[in-house]
């Protein structure tokens, strides 16, 4: 979590220099990208058979995980027990046992906290140490993963990263459907902040607000590309999130293949106009799908599950007709 | 604390070293800045943390400061942690001086001269006062309550052999920073009182921290923030930051048992929260 004043120069600097030197990534804006496929289920608790709505999702969807490795990231940044800031330990777990399941070689589950160092200890309080079989040997703190580093990360030569995050086949991002003060909701893109490692950045991860959030999101899903998302809708945050908001319940598990349009289809569930967002304009069509129009919704429609997710003030704007 | 409870600390250390000389924060893997000074301040006076520092002065750049690890190709906020090691190891010479200097010139962009004017004349009403100088974990980005903390037990230490203005002034500075980055509930978070208008709560770590960057900083009430944390309570490593802090200001703490963790870092701390703690220690008590 950053303040204003870390903003201040941060704004300065992007107003001087505009976008001028961004060049997009990979995916140019003339390229569109065709069609996406979005999975929308349904899950009022976090008691219900989790795994068989992750298997209908993945099947629906046509993702077929078997030999690779794959890494869970989960959004696993603070613990409040008055709140629920953090990726459910009943959606990790699920997850773990699906892609095993569907026969992945290995699966990791790895996070690197954006604020505080002891990252077990964190684990511990949301459950995930005792809840999850065998755990210590199932996870990596990439915020102290050794690193390598990646050529190009927006106007940065190189940004380093954890290992374990560069040599997964399938980056899983399970994020918490969460509105964020800053980026106007933290999702599956806004969640691959973890992936950054506190032991070259720090704690906060200062570097990627000084690049800019919005484009830091953008730089992390272009540089990790390989991925998938199953965002915990079951319960999200509403207000002052994405730690000090509200428990909001939606009721759903939301998937797919495509990040963009993943957290485009959260954003209309949560009554927020994908279109206000800055991450989701840059990575519209350069990195994936936003427009409606464009997403193929497989399960249950947005109209159908759709609820307002509470904004504070600087977003009531972008509330959704 | 007990004997073998530092002991199984002490040996595990000195299995987990790495050929280069350094240690990795979990066994097996790369060397990296941090957990190396640690392990090398618990074994102090040994032959392992003589390669240690021999592997950190290979990791000093051409501008003073100290890359986190062989392959990381940046100035790290550790070059505070190797002013520390280099003062408990009596090394004054110029791997010392030129990471003085480096520590000396290097402030967090919240307080460089754009913020500062921008600030003067109205443009914007920061969240701090711009006019303090904490210290970044990297150069090019904000100051934080960790790497000012380690920065002034640095610049305090490092007093001892430069008094001049340059260092005093900085302490100064740096202190009045850490001061104003306090939460409402009197300890300290990673670095952030509020967000929109919203108190944020303090951290154990980083308010023990805190505690130890504040000795002999004349504010009284430091300690009371530490006192009523419940030290038991907190997690492995506040527990180890606790206990150094709470120690170097002369408060005893309850004898820990637990065996040690793979966590290589936690398990120097905790060491020298045992008995080395004093290489932190920059003066009298607040």
């Amino acid at each position: 979590m950053i303040s204003r004043r870390d903003l201040f120069p941060v704004a300065a600097a992007g107003m001087l220099a505009g976008y001028a030197g961004f060049k997009g990534g990979t995916a140019g804006r003339s390229a569109r990208l065709g069609n996406a496929s979005v999975a929308i289920l349904k899950a009022a608790s976090y008691s219900e058979d989790l795994v068989s709505r992750m298997l209908q999702g993945i099947r629906e969807l046509k993702l077929n995980p078997r030999g690779l490795k794959v890494l869970l990231k989960p959004n696993l940044v603070e613990f409040d027990p008055h709140t629920c800031i953090n990726t459910d330990v009943a959606v990790v777990a699920a997850a773990y046992e699906v892609f095993k399941t569907l026969g992945a070689s290995e699966v990791i589950i790895g996070e690197g906290p954006g604020h505080r160092r002891d990252t077990c200890a964190l684990a511990e309080m949301a459950r995930y140490r005792g809840e999850i079989e065998q755990f210590d040997a199932r996870f990596v703190d990439l915020n102290r993963d050794d690193v390598s580093p990646v050529i190009g990360f927006a106007d940065r030569p190189e940004m380093y990263f954890p290992t374990t995050a560069l040599r997964a086949d399938l980056i899983v991002s399970l994020a918490k459907m969460k509105t964020h003060h800053w980026a106007g909701a933290t999702l599956a893109m806004k969640n691959f902040f973890g992936l950054v490692p506190g032991n070259v950045y720090g704690w906060p991860k200062n570097e990627l607000h000084h690049i800019g959030i919005d484009r830091s999101i953008f730089e992390l899903s272009r540089v990790f590309h390989h991925s998938f998302a199953i965002i915990d809708g079951i319960v999200g945050m509403e207000g002052n999130g994405p730690i000090q908001g509200s428990p909001k319940p939606a009721g759903v598990l939301v998937m797919g293949s495509d990040l963009p349009a993943v957290d485009a289809t959260c954003c209309r569930i949560m009554g927020i106009d994908p279109g206000r967002l800055e991450y989701l304009r840059l990575a519209s069509d350069r990195l994936g799908v936003t427009e409606e129009a464009r997403i193929e919704q497989r399960g249950e429609t947005i109209r159908s599950v759709r609820t307002n997710f509470n904004l504070i003030q600087p977003f009531e704007n972008y509330r959704l007709a | 604390m007990g004997d073998s409870y530092l002991d199984a600390r002490l040996h595990a250390l000195r299995r987990t070293q790495n050929p280069d000389g350094g240690w990795p924060y979990f066994a097996g893997k790369q060397s990296w800045l941090e957990p190396t000074v640690y392990a090398a301040l618990a074994l102090h006076g040994e032959p392992a943390a003589d390669r240690a520092w021999k592997l950190l002065q290979s990791w000093q750049t051409r501008s003073g400061a100290f890359r986190p690890a062989a392959d990381v190709q940046m100035e790290s906020w550790g070059t505070a942690l190797c002013i520390t090691l280099a003062v408990a190891r009596g090394e004054f010479g110029d791997p010392f001086e030129r990471g003085v200097e480096w520590l000396l010139k290097t402030e967090g962009e919240d307080s460089n001269l754009l913020t500062r004017a921008a600030s003067a004349v109205g443009l914007f009403k920061p969240d701090r006062n711009p006019r303090y100088h904490g210290w970044p974990w990297k150069p090019g980005t904000s100051s934080w309550v960790e790497p000012t903390a380690h920065a002034l037990v640095a610049l305090k230490l490092a007093s001892a052999k430069r008094q001049d203005r340059d260092v005093t002034g900085r302490i100064r500075l740096g202190q009045a920073e850490l001061l104003d980055l306090r939460a409402s509930d009197g300890g300290w978070n990673y670095g952030n009182r509020t967000v929109w208008g919203v108190d944020l709560p303090s951290y154990p770590e980083t308010t023990a921290l805190a505690l130890i960057g504040l000795q002999a900083s004349g504010v009284k009430d430091v300690l009371d923030a530490a006192r009523k944390i419940g030290i038991e309570r907190v997690s492995p490593l506040a527990r180890a930051w606790l206990a150094i802090a709470l120690r170097l200001y002369g408060v005893a703490t309850p004898a820990p048992t637990a065996p040690p963790t793979p966590d290589l870092m936690l398990t120097a701390l905790e060491a020298l929260g045992c008995a080395n703690y004093r290489y932190f220690k920059t003066g009298g008590e607040a």
